[in-house]
């Protein structure tokens, strides 16, 4: 079952749901809208190897390139010891073609940390640092749990994927 | 819980689903099929900026057919109008049609309790694609919702045709964050 906004406010007051900041104006009918982050990394290729760089978003905006990915960050530390998440867009920034994760919308009952974002645009797309970005849903469990304790979760920053480290 | 095809006839019956125009044979074991209507948008400008309106152009899709070349984005729409006060649709691609390459919404698969109106696709083509109008292009399930319902009341809803971004319209109250260290 999919929590609605009120019983997603019920479960961050109990403790079950961490949102924090929390805001009570960024609950939707069925989820929390999150905002980004302001670091990012961005790629290039160059001669044919991946290079990467950490930037800072300005506050004045900062220009994607269509269909690249950048990695960027949740503003929020968002998780959940009960509920399993689906990370998600917003339908007012999919519509302008704006991609927040490449197919890996799960997020793992347990897993509390700011999200890394898999940002990847349709066009050239001006973000901003603190804008409200996307979505996070909650979701009820059938089941013992086992909690994710995966090390991605242990970050609060973009961070890249652990299989470039072994390739 | 999602509902399953049957479960979803019997909610469109008792009226607790909407799905209009319905017709029995798009149902799915889990979902619905929805099919595309003939008009789409296009943004104009060379860069999308959401703290400002993004100009855009509305036109039609053809019978023959509207030929999406690789990188195209637009945004068209459902021929059903849809939505429930009772379970959360989620949108999704047919197969079909993400095997030739198609997104049919960019990470948006959500649509708020509440919410009824004609959905807008987000056509994102990764490969030339020719669209048709009328043609099976999504499907809808619809799952079951934990907690009091408060309906969806944004600036999206009762839509008809395809709705390009309003995004810009509280962009800059909404973005603000209040200081408090």
């Amino acid at each position: 079952m999919i929590l609605t906004g009120s019983e997603i406010t019920n479960q961050v007051k109990k403790g079950k749901i961490i949102i924090s900041p929390f805001n009570d104006g960024q609950v939707n009918p069925n989820s929390y809208n999150y905002r980004l982050g302001n670091e990012m990394i961005c790629f290039d290729v160059k001669k044919d190897k991946k290079v990467s760089r950490k930037i800072k978003i300005p506050a004045k905006g900062f220009i994607l390139s269509p269909h690249k990915v950048y990695l960027a960050s949740t503003y929020e530390i968002l998780g959940s010891t009960k509920y399993a998440m689906s990370l998600i867009g917003r339908s007012s920034i999919g519509r302008l073609g704006l991609f927040l994760q490449v197919s890996a919308n799960l997020g793992h009952t347990g897993s509390i940390h700011k999200w890394t974002l898999e940002l990847v645009s349709t066009k050239k797309f001006k973000i901003y640092p603190n804008m409200i970005i996307g979505q996070i849903t909650f979701w009820t469990n059938k089941g013992d749990i086992s909690l994710y304790k995966e090390s991605y979760s242990k970050y609060n920053c973009p961070k890249k994927s652990k299989l470039e480290e072994e390739c | 819980m999602i509902l399953s095809g049957k479960e979803i006839q019997k909610q469109v019956n008792k009226g607790r689903i909407i799905l209009t125009p319905f017709n029995e044979e798009n149902i799915t074991t889990n979902s619905y099929d929805l099919t595309l209507g003939n008009s789409y948008i296009k943004y104009t400008g060379k860069i999308i900026d959401p703290a400002k309106e993004n100009k855009y152009v509305v036109k039609k899709i053809s019978k023959k057919g509207l030929l999406l070349k690789k990188g195209d984005f637009v945004l068209g729409h459902s021929i059903e109008t849809l939505g429930s006060e009772h379970y959360v649709p989620i949108i999704h691609a047919r197969s079909g049609i993400a095997r030739v390459g198609l997104f049919v919404h960019v990470t948006s698969d959500l649509i708020d309790i509440g919410s009824i109106g004609n959905v807008t696709f987000q056509l994102y083509a990764t490969l030339p694609i020719k669209i048709y109008p009328s043609m099976p292009i999504g499907q809808v399930s619809f799952w079951v919702p934990k907690g009091k319902i408060k309906l969806y009341k944004g600036k999206y809803q009762n839509s008809v045709g395809p709705r390009a971004s309003e995004v810009h319209k509280d962009f800059a109250e909404k973005n603000l964050i209040k200081k408090t260290n």
